[in-house]
């Protein structure tokens, strides 16, 4: 009896000794992880992340009563927490163990897709009648200005989202967006769904259009402005990259992905001249391959965001001019239309504060005024408001 | 600095403990003086001088009480003195611009609000020192001598900014001396470490489901996920709540306090009557003690006993937040209750339990949907979307998904939401008590598991919001 007694004690014991030491290895790892931090290098940048980290903050009193250092440290504390990019990649496997279909607003798609979500649009309203004034301050002068609201894979491939996604439709708010403004449009959805089956219109881990993609609003664009499209067996191929691992891959954190091709192509016809009007900088080519290294591959279009780019084509088909009013989205698609135009100015009015519409008003030799915006980035980030 | 955060956990906690422990003994308090003004100064490094002059006036007041509170007129004078000083200095920073805006609209005037941030838990540290000054007076507590207990008891970390509210009886003694033992401090951290996971991998999902549907449009909304959308607010308040209150204790522990638990499964209640036993418990018995009963309670009468069920819930539902919707929450549970004990009490206790369960789990979700709107127009559509008045369908493919997505973390705060886990407990004691340390095993694997996913949900998170800061 009293043997069995003290067997009891040592087995409660045991279960007792793995509690305790159950603790002991938490507070441990927690402490290792501190440790860690305070060894390891810190990074200025995250590639996979494509954004600077936090750096110390400097002290001031000032700072500190307003609580600024303090968020500031804060945030250096998350920024540069070791083993980042592995932590990030467990949160996105144990949601997809757990059968999320969408993480960090990414849905996990069908055929390796990656998507990015549709939010619930805020400023269709405000965006039409910026759009508006626009398009009267341009009243008078003789150019023929068109609106393409070009949708996101997400409603392209809306048969590739995870069952019963809440898919919300794009091309409803930008027909809003059209009649508000009453800019002509160029709807180059219906030919993107037609032509979905034939290539990848979108890349599978990035929230751009493909080249292929550009090339389908491209020929939307021909149609409507009456132009003759290039067909691509005219032009150059070049393969440019294979392992292109885009915004939507960062944001989802799933890293066993593999990345998307990246093909670029150019007119042996085209003599360019492309200046950046930024930096001063004078190139013969639309494409900077240097990104090509890089994280943000897709920034080898037009050498990335500028606010002004001029791009001269000596061996242009018509003496027309072009202003392109534009997100990153037109950054492919240049390279089709620059076979059309003389010269074409590209805007970006995020960076170019001047007024575009100014700027037409000064140069009567330009025809035409395109602008262009994919569907996700017109509602979330506004740059337009800077288009006059 | 929230608790679920890598600034805390990964730093700060670690930095004190390792202070505190590494003290020696005389020193501990002041350890913990400095790493809870550190804490609070961290959020709130002007309003910390808010939390030196409440604990002053009733640190004097206590004084001044034991010196010359020689007749009850005069005690009682103190104790008034330290209530109208709390409650103005709460009135102020909290309440004043609800006033002000509640002020103009009645007589259409237009009086500039103050624009006040709200400091971070005043709401609790003037309840706690309002204890302090109500139990002295009635000798339930002897008069503490030193101002720097007093503010180490005030502001100490753990219970700062979101309870359980701590009276000073309950820990006056364990200021003065306390024993910290090593299978306490063990417990302590598994403690933290439950509330931790509930807080990061439950109520932080929950309530991103929870945000999910309240952004959709109301059209959208069929009355299935109008409902789902509300159990999930449910849930995070639950989770969140209680998790925070998890790791106060938790930390309390391993610092060598004993805290009150402050919830019992209270979405396994089976009344509404119930569901106050078991919910924020430290604030429910704070409104018995120092309101309910010294206004007689059920005692004199059912008219008077309408009165300070008026009374209690009113001022409860009041301070969740300045705002009518927390005063009209605490009002239907006002209702409710005198129902429930002169009504249909009786007809209730009659019912099978599980009609009960559900009977009171309609209540409280309802509830927090009052408590989650704080504007009446929103509000009123929801509650249209629940009832499928809106125009809205019975169900939708949008439902289908949500639970697709979110399958595995309601389950899981369902199940967690009844006594699953003491049970569990107690199945695998009896175990290893057999010999069976494969469960000890299991568990610590779970543990460190869970540990590694919550700090990838904490480097990933961007979505970490702190429901109390309201309070």
């Amino acid at each position: 009896m009293e043997g069995l007694k003290k067997q009891m004690e040592k087995v409660q014991g045991r279960g007792w000794w793995i509690k305790g030491l159950t603790a002991w290895l938490l507070g441990a790892m927690t402490i290792i992880l501190m440790v860690f931090f305070f060894l390891s290098d810190k990074k200025e940048f995250s590639e996979n992340e494509n954004r600077y980290l936090g750096k110390v903050p400097v002290f001031s009193l000032d700072k500190v009563k307003s609580g600024e250092y303090m968020n500031d440290l804060e945030a250096y504390m998350a920024d540069h927490f070791p083993f980042r990019d592995f932590f990030m990649g467990v949160k996105a496997k144990a949601e997809m163990a757990v059968g999320k279909k969408e993480i960090n607003g990414i849905y996990v798609a069908r055929d390796g897709f990656l998507i990015e979500e549709y939010k619930k649009p805020e400023n269709t309203e405000r965006v039409g009648r910026i759009l508006k004034d626009f398009a009267k301050e341009l009243e008078g002068q003789d150019v023929g200005l068109r609106l393409m609201l070009v949708p996101t894979a997400v409603y392209v491939y809306e048969d590739k989202l995870p069952d019963h996604a809440p898919a919300r439709n794009q091309m409803e708010t930008a027909e809003q967006i059209y009649s508000i403004s009453g800019i002509i449009p160029i709807d180059c959805s219906g030919d993107l769904i037609a032509h979905k089956e034939e290539g990848e219109l979108y890349y599978k881990t990035d929230h751009h259009w493909t080249t292929l993609g550009a090339y389908v609003g491209y020929q939307s664009y021909c149609r409507e402005m009456g132009i003759d499209a290039v067909s691509l067996e005219e032009m150059t191929a070049q393969t440019v990259t294979e392992d292109f691992c885009g915004t939507v891959y960062s944001k989802a954190g799933d890293y066993d992905r593999t990345g998307d091709a990246i093909t670029i192509y150019t007119n042996p016809s085209d003599c360019l001249k492309v200046e950046y009007m930024d930096t001063g900088e004078v190139s013969d080519s639309l494409y900077n391959l240097e990104y090509v290294d890089g994280k943000d591959k897709y920034s080898l279009f037009l050498n990335n965001l500028h606010p002004l780019i001029e791009v001269t084509n000596e061996g242009a088909d018509s003496v027309r001019e072009l202003v392109l009013v534009k997100d990153s989205y037109a950054n492919s698609m240049v390279p089709f239309l620059a076979h059309h135009y003389k010269k074409i100015y590209i805007f970006d009015t995020r960076y170019y504060k001047q007024g575009v519409s100014a700027f037409i008003k000064e140069h009567p030799a330009i025809t035409d005024v395109l602008v262009l915006y994919n569907m996700n980035t017109l509602d979330s980030d506004l740059g337009i408001r800077g288009i006059y | 600095m929230v608790f679920s955060s890598i600034p805390f956990l990964f730093f700060f906690l670690p930095f004190c403990l390792i202070l505190y422990y590494g003290a020696p003994y005389g020193w501990k308090n002041k350890v913990l003086l400095l790493a809870s003004l550190t804490f609070y100064a961290w959020g709130e490094p002007v309003y910390i001088l808010l939390m030196f002059f409440a604990t002053a006036v009733d640190y004097c007041n206590g004084r001044l009480m034991e010196k010359y509170g020689s007749t009850e007129g005069r005690r009682r004078f103190f104790l008034i003195c330290s209530i109208v000083i709390n409650l103005s200095v709460l009135a102020f920073f909290k309440y004043a611009d609800f006033l002000i805006l509640t002020v103009n609209k009645l007589f259409s005037i237009s009086i500039r609000p103050l624009g006040l941030g709200l400091p971070v838990g005043i709401s609790f540290f003037t309840f706690q020192t309002m204890s302090y000054s109500i139990d002295l007076y009635r000798k339930q507590v002897s008069v503490e001598k030193n101002y720097w207990n007093y503010l180490t008891y005030v502001s100490m970390f753990p219970q700062l900014v979101a309870g359980p509210i701590v009276r000073y009886s309950t820990v006056n003694e364990e200021l003065r001396k306390r024993r910290i033992k090593r299978e306490e401090v063990e417990e302590g951290l598994i403690r933290l470490m439950q509330g931790l996971f509930k807080k990061v991998l439950i109520a932080n999902q929950a309530g991103a489901l929870w945000e999910e549907i309240r952004l959709l449009e109301t059209g959208r909304v069929s009355v299935a996920t109008a409902w789902l959308g509300a159990t999930a607010f449910t849930l995070q308040l639950y989770f969140d709540f209680s998790a925070y209150s998890d790791m106060a204790i938790g930390m309390g522990r391993m610092l060598g306090f004993h805290f009150p638990e402050n919830f019992n499964y209270p979405l396994s209640s089976i009344s509404v009557t119930d569901f106050w036993r078991r919910w924020h418990i430290s604030l429910s018995t704070w409104f018995r003690d120092y309101v309910y009963i010294p206004l007689g309670g059920n005692r004199k009468g059912m008219i008077k006993h309408l009165r300070n069920m008026l009374v209690v819930w009113f001022l409860t539902g009041l301070w969740h937040g300045a705002s009518w919707n927390f005063v009209l929450w605490g009002l239907y549970y006002g209702i409710l209750l005198v129902l429930e004990k002169y009504v249909w009490g009786k007809a209730l206790e009659a019912l099978p339990k599980i009609c009960r369960h559900f009977y009171a789990l309609f209540i409280v979700v309802v509830g927090f949907v009052i408590f989650v709107f704080d504007n009446m127009s929103d509000l009123g559509n929801y509650f249209l979307s629940m009832a499928g008045l809106g125009g809205n369908a019975l169900w939708g493919e949008e439902c289908v998904w949500y639970l697709q997505n979110y399958k595995v973390v309601l389950t899981a705060a369902v199940v967690l939401s009844f006594p699953v886990y003491p049970w569990i407990k107690k199945e695998a004691g009896r175990m290893e008590s057999k010999g069976k340390a494969v469960v000890s095993i299991l568990s610590m694997a779970g543990y460190i598991l869970l540990f590694l996913v919550t700090t990838a949900f904490l480097v990933n998170d961007t979505y970490n919001p702190f429901l109390y800061f309201r309070f």
